[in-house]
């Protein structure tokens, strides 16, 4: 079973861009390997801790969204632990928090078509008490 | 709100007043996934110590404020938001 991942890691600032770089593709090679595919590689670069961790008070940010199995994250992080270089790490299964998303937004559709409708079926029975003429032009240009 | 006006007799304005109502900030713009990566915005819901504002004082609903809790926590742990700061004293 694959499913959408988010890695995020910070690596200490001591380090040179070549080793974050490296860092960076030995997690992705290990992705690929298992058949998984790299959707989004952002980069935030260095950048100010809200407070020092480990005495460090800047860290490289770098995140990953992927879809793979879920096997892999677990050895992912195994091997993010063991690793000196970076400070933290957070992994996030995003599937179940998409589907919700997504229901919030149908569902929010609907209440709008709703309402939509509501106000239409008012404003057009005003118009007409007053005016035949203008409701009928109105109904049209709705039409098309 | 302005307070109730007597225009015939001369008592005073109720002291008493009706709050404004408050919405959910996120019911209002239709955010549908509260990111941790958006800390910037997530410091709107965070005290000047740190402290994550109660619902009833921001005003956002059930729904939006569990998420954004977990938000704020995950926020922290990858020190983007400050977990908490000492008051300042005004000397």
């Amino acid at each position: 079973m694959t499913s959408r991942y988010e890695i995020g890691f910070i690596v200490t600032p001591e380090v040179n861009e070549e080793e974050v770089k490296k860092i960076i593709e030995s997690i992705t090679s290990t992705i690929t390997k298992a058949k998984g595919v790299i959707e989004n590689l952002d980069e935030w670069g260095r950048k100010k801790l809200a407070f020092p961790i480990q005495k460090n008070l800047e860290g490289y940010y770098v995140f990953v969204q992927t879809e793979v199995d879920g096997s892999v994250i677990a050895t992912l992080e195994r091997r993010m632990k063991q690793m000196e270089k970076v400070l933290r790490f957070i992994t996030l299964r995003l599937d179940d928090k998409l589907k919700k998303s997504n229901k919030l937004t149908k569902r929010w559709a609907k209440i709008d078509r709703i309402r939509k409708k509501t106000m239409d079926s008012s404003r057009s029975e005003e118009k007409e008490s007053e005016d035949f003429t203008e409701s009928e032009e109105e109904t049209d240009a709705t039409e098309k | 709100m302005q307070p109730r006006s007597n225009a015939g007799d001369n008592k005073p304005p109720k002291k008493y007043y009706s709050a404004r109502k408050k919405f959910c900030a996120f019911c209002k713009d239709k955010v549908t996934l509260i990111d941790y990566k958006n800390h910037k915005f997530l410091e709107n819901f965070i005290s000047e110590t740190g402290r994550i504002f109660p619902a009833r004082v921001s005003g956002t609903c059930a729904y939006h404020q569990k998420q954004l809790s977990k938000a704020i926590k995950r926020a922290r742990q990858m020190a983007m938001i400050r977990f908490t700061e000492e008051k300042k004293r005004i000397s």
